[in-house]
This record gives C-alpha cells, sequence and structure tokens, in this order.
C-alpha cells in the first residue's frame, strides 16, 4: 500500500512538469493548428538556463526562472515572427518537417557549443528527500511541483479572465469568428506561441535539478509531450494537464508493477489506443 | 541526350572507386549511397503517398537485426541476410500500416513515432533475442571468392559495389512505381484522399503497400548498416534521428522525384561526415538549417528545382 502511494505522489510531482510543457503545446496547437516539434528543445533551453544560472551567475535555479521566462518569450515571439509566420501557411505537414528541422538545428547547436555531456544540478539544500507519512518525496521535485502548480494557475487566470487571454480561447475556437469580433489573430498568435514557448522552457527550468541535462533530451520530452496532448484531445487546456498528471501517474505505477525498461513503453502503447479509439482524448474535449 | 547522362551516371557510379580510392572517399560514398537508398525508401512513401513517417528507423532497424541475427544464430552470411532483412521490414510494416493508416497528417507523423519508440524499447530490452544494450557485433565475414579472387572485407571496395547495386535498384524502383498504377494511385492520395477514396481507389491498401516497398529497402539499407559496420544496438539502428535524417534527405532532394534522394544525400551527407570530421559532434546542425530553408525556399527541393531550371521531365 506504502509503495502504492509512493508511486501515485512521485507520479503527480512529475506528472505537474509534464503538464505545464503539455499546456504549452497545445495552446500553441489551439490557436496555431500546427504540431510545434521544437517544443521539447525549448524544455531543453530552459533545463540549461537553470544549469547556467546555478554554474555562472550563482543564482539558485528555481529563482532564475524570473529571468528565463521574458526570455523565453522574447525566443518564441522571435521564432515566431522571423521563421514560422511565413511556414504556417502552407500547411501542416510543412510547418510539421519545418520545425523538425528547427529542432535538430538548436539541438545541435546546443551540442556544439555546449558539448554533448550529461550535466545534473547539484543543490545544496536538496541532499536529503522530505518524508511526510513515510512517503519519500525529493526536495527539488517538491519546490518545481508547487511552482508548476502556480504558475498553471496564473495562466489559467490569464486565460479565463483577461482580455489577451479571451482572444486566445476566442481564436482558438473559431479564429474567422474571432477577427470578425475584433480580435487581432496575428497579435494573438504571437503572444499564444511566445506563451508556450516560456511554458516549456519554465518546466525545463525546474526539471533541471531533477534530470540529466544533455542536449538531445528534447526528443525524448518532445515524444512524452504528443503523448500527453493526445491524451488529453489536442488544443485542451485542462485535458493537457490531465494529461500530463496522468502520464506522470502511469509511468511510475508501471516502473513499479509492470517493469522499470518498459515505463516509457507504456505511455506510447495508451498514446496509439487513444489516437486510434478516442482521436479527440480520453475526456472528448481535443479537436480531431 | 537523357540517355547519355543516364549511362555516364551509372558507369560513373562503378568507376568511382577507381577514380578516387583514398578510404575516406569511399567510406563517403558508402555513407553517400547508404543514405540515398534511406532517402529513396522515405521518398516511395512520403514523397508519393504524402504520409510523412517520422518512424522509418523501425524498418531500418528490422533489418539490421534480422541480417545480424541470422548470422550469428544460423549462421546465414550477410548477403542473403540483407534480402531477407528487407522482407522482414517489409512484412513488419504491413501490421504497422493497417493501424498508423486510420489516422490522417500529422496524427499519423506522431502515431509512426510512438510505433517506432515502442520497438526500440523493445529491442532495448529482449535481452534473449538482441543483446539489449549491449549490442551485437559480427568479428570476421565469412570467406567468399568472387571471379576467382578471396574478398577481402578489410578493403571498403567491396561494401561499395553492394551498396552501389542496392542504391539502383532503389532508384529504379522509384522510377518503376512512378510509371505504374501503385505511383498514380499514390499521388491520388497525395492530393486528396478523400477524393481518392471516391473514385474508388482503395486507398488503405495503397498506403500499405507504398509503406511495404519503403519498408523494404530502408529494411535493407538496415542490413547493409550491419554488415558494414558490423555493429549494431537500439539506439543506433533505432535511434529518432535516423528516421528524421531520412526525411531531411528525401524532403531537401526533392520529393516525388527518381534522382532527388540521391542529391538530397549527396549535398547532406558530404557536408555533415565533413563536418564530423573537423567538430566531431553536431553534424546534425547542417541537416536542420538545409531542411528549413527546403521548406522555406525550395519546397519542390534541389533536384526538383534543377529540375524545373533544365525543364526535363525526370
Amino acid at each position: 500500500m506504502e509503495t502504492f502511494v509512493q508511486s501515485i505522489v512521485s507520479g503527480l510531482l512529475t506528472g505537474s512538469l509534464y503538464a505545464m510543457i503539455g499546456v504549452g503545446l497545445t495552446v500553441i496547437f489551439g490557436v496555431m493548428r500546427i504540431i510545434n516539434m521544437a517544443h521539447g528543445e525549448m524544455v531543453m533551453l530552459g533545463m540549461y538556463g537553470a544549469f547556467l544560472s546555478i554554474s555562472f551567475l550563482k543564482v539558485d535555479p528555481f529563482l532564475s526562472i524570473v529571468l528565463w521566462i521574458p526570455i523565453a518569450f522574447l525566443i518564441g515571439v522571435f521564432i515566431y515572427r522571423f521563421l514560422l509566420k511565413n511556414i504556417v501557411p502552407a500547411g501542416e505537414l510543412n510547418t510539421l518537417l519545418y520545425t523538425a528541422g528547427l529542432s535538430l538545428f538548436i539541438a545541435n547547436l546546443v551540442l556544439l557549443i555546449g558539448t554533448g555531456d550529461y550535466r545534473t544540478i547539484k543543490l545544496k539544500y536538496a541532499i536529503m528527500p522530505l518524508r511526510p507519512f513515510g512517503i519519500s518525496v525529493p526536495i527539488p521535485l517538491a519546490i518545481a511541483f508547487g511552482m508548476a502548480i502556480l504558475i498553471t494557475v496564473a495562466l489559467y487566470w490569464f486565460l479565463a479572465r483577461t482580455d489577451t487571454g479571451r482572444a486566445i480561447r476566442a481564436t482558438s475556437q473559431e479564429p474567422e469568428a474571432a477577427a470578425l469580433m475584433g480580435v487581432n489573430v496575428d497579435r494573438t498568435t504571437i503572444i499564444t506561441f511566445a506563451l508556450g514557448t516560456a511554458l516549456a522552457c519554465a518546466a525545463g527550468v525546474l526539471l533541471a535539478p531533477s534530470l540529466y541535462l544533455y542536449p538531445t533530451v528534447g526528443e525524448i520530452l518532445v515524444a512524452k509531450c504528443f503523448v500527453i496532448v493526445v491524451l488529453g484531445g489536442l488544443g485542451s487546456v485542462p485535458g493537457a494537464i490531465a494529461g500530463g498528471l496522468l502520464l506522470g501517474v502511469v509511468e511510475s505505477l508501471g516502473a513499479v508493477y509492470v517493469s522499470v525498461p518498459y515505463k516509457d513503453a507504456i505511455g506510447f502503447v495508451i498514446f496509439l489506443l487513444v489516437l486510434l479509439f478516442r482521436p479527440s482524448g480520453l475526456f472528448g474535449v481535443g479537436k480531431s | 541526350m537523357k540517355k547519355i547522362i543516364i549511362a555516364l551516371a551509372i558507369f560513373l557510379l562503378f568507376a568511382a572507386p577507381w577514380i578516387v580510392s583514398a578510404p575516406f572517399f569511399v567510406h563517403l560514398m558508402i555513407m553517400v549511397l547508404m543514405w540515398t537508398v534511406l532517402g529513396a525508401s522515405w521518398n516511395i512513401l512520403g514523397g508519393f503517398t504524402g504520409q510523412v513517417s517520422f518512424g522509418h528507423s523501425t524498418f531500418l532497424g528490422a533489418g539490421a537485426y534480422t541480417t545480424m541475427i541470422l548470422f550469428l544464430k544460423l549462421g546465414i552470411a550477410p548477403w542473403y541476410g540483407i534480402p531477407i532483412g528487407g522482407l522482414v521490414a517489409a512484412l513488419i510494416a504491413l501490421p504497422i500500416g493497417f493501424i498508423c493508416f486510420r489516422l490522417r497528417g500529422p496524427y499519423f507523423a506522431l502515431s509512426t513515432l510512438a510505433v517506432a519508440e515502442i520497438i526500440r524499447l523493445i529491442a532495448l530490452n529482449w535481452e534473449s533475442f538482441t543483446n539489449g544494450p549491449v549490442g551485437l557485433l559480427i568479428t570476421t565475414l565469412p570467406d567468399v571468392t568472387f571471379g576467382g579472387r578471396s574478398i577481402d572485407w578489410e578493403n571498403k571496395v567491396p561494401f561499395y559495389y553492394i551498396i552501389a547495386v542496392i542504391a539502383l535498384a532503389a532508384i529504379v524502383a522509384t522510377y518503376i512505381m512512378s510509371r505504374t498504377r501503385l505511383g498514380a494511385y499514390s499521388l491520388a492520395i497525395r492530393e486528396d484522399i478523400d477524393s481518392a477514396e471516391a473514385i474508388g481507389i482503395n486507398t488503405v491498401q495503397t498506403r500499405v503497400a507504398a509503406l511495404s516497398l519503403s519498408a523494404f529497402f530502408a529494411g535493407v539499407a538496415g542490413g547493409f548498416y550491419a554488415m558494414y559496420f558490423r555493429y549494431i544496438d537500439p539506439d543506433a539502428v533505432f535511434s529518432i534521428a535516423l528516421s528524421v535524417e531520412m526525411v531531411f534527405i528525401a524532403v531537401v532532394g526533392g520529393l516525388t522525384t527518381v534522382a532527388g534522394p540521391l542529391i538530397g544525400a549527396i549535398v547532406l551527407v558530404t557536408f555533415g561526415e565533413t563536418f564530423r570530421q573537423i567538430f566531431l559532434v553536431g553534424h546534425l546542425i547542417f541537416y536542420g538549417l538545409m531542411m528549413m530553408i527546403a521548406i522555406r525556399y525550395l519546397p519542390e527541393g534541389i533536384w526538383g528545382r534543377l529540375r524545373l531550371w533544365l525543364g526535363a521531365q525526370h
């Protein structure tokens, strides 16, 4: 029983970060109808951002997030304005291939600059895990979980309550009608893409102290990310949150009760089953 | 005129190891031709039917493991193992096709990625069969006499001729496909799958047939990979990066064209391998960059554009 609770808890902790990455991808899909293959690289950049903060600026990675979120937002604006804007009208498959190229470019650029060594971030206060109720909770993951919840709630409030947030949701539902209602679709698209990029990058910063860093880590993360958004229904923010938590829990239960080596495969099998039998997602809210 | 050029190209293909015999260049040409086969394989599916697969390393890996396991466990020589590897890959493609082709566009692409990851994880963990992450190793290739002489497998030239024949076969297969019903049906599916269905084309069967043919060549190239490098492991032959490289070679060279994969492989592999000699890592940066440039400015690919300029048909 304790093992079961333990795996649920660790699953939810990791799942909260998966959810953040997934929400980033899903808002971009919702508004732009593109699948961003370079999304994992944004997470990777966030992880390296955290690494740079602690090794050069001597700033705690969790604090450095206030620096990296705006930078990532600007990177997102740049990528959309100068790279993606002209590609998106050429169709979803072209965009898919283009972002695959972008993904390979960014990963190999980091590989060239920073070498392919595996790196870790060691935090002084994170040697022993917390043990509430006999359940082991690693401190970096606990902090990341708390911050992920804060960021997700803030995003929810932004989407639900602000004018820009309403514009994003309107464009996501029906771009033409939104344009007729006076929404500046172009500006909304830029903001959405930058927001999705910033979320991925922030999740990377939060994940960095709990994972190994290497330039091609984005490859695995983006594959997981597709699983998450398809589970929750492409384009749906609550779906991506649920999908992220679900994948985290499924992986950690799978590692305990099925097998450690196959835990990553379980996610992909569920992904295929959902794609085939519930293409609008487990909760039936996505757009297929 | 066209016939003369083709005859000249085939002559050059087979005379090349005599013209430049430095081992690095022979290795480079072998890599170019191996990637030509892989690009042609992807082109048969992606170029003709328009179905973007991000999971073609599955077929490469299936061919590589088949060739390797047949040799190590049953003593079947790789030159028999290579075509068998292709057939195994073509067979594996059937169930994958029937499952994944229920999905369209980007959803199909994502499903192939998932299938490839599942198969990579199986290869990594089914240790009794694949030797897991340790991989499989051939120490010596069996003796063969050709034209009265024993072939020296330490020399790269025999490998060059094997892959040259395979590459020629892949290009000829693409040409034949472009001239037959399978090619015409595939193009109809690429242009508009619903209309293709409406005029009576069995779109699932056509796509599965194209996938299977495509998988055959990826499997053959995988078998060659195993024989040439004499070592394979799941991350080497089943990686997402390999699948993506195949896509890039086909797209940069020119989709749906017969010579596109060759041109794409010449450009990308030559630069990539040279880059690797200098910087050791990160040679795929050029692949990514070329892909972005190609999609933005050259959607018909290098060969597609050249062909327009030359005003020729093929």
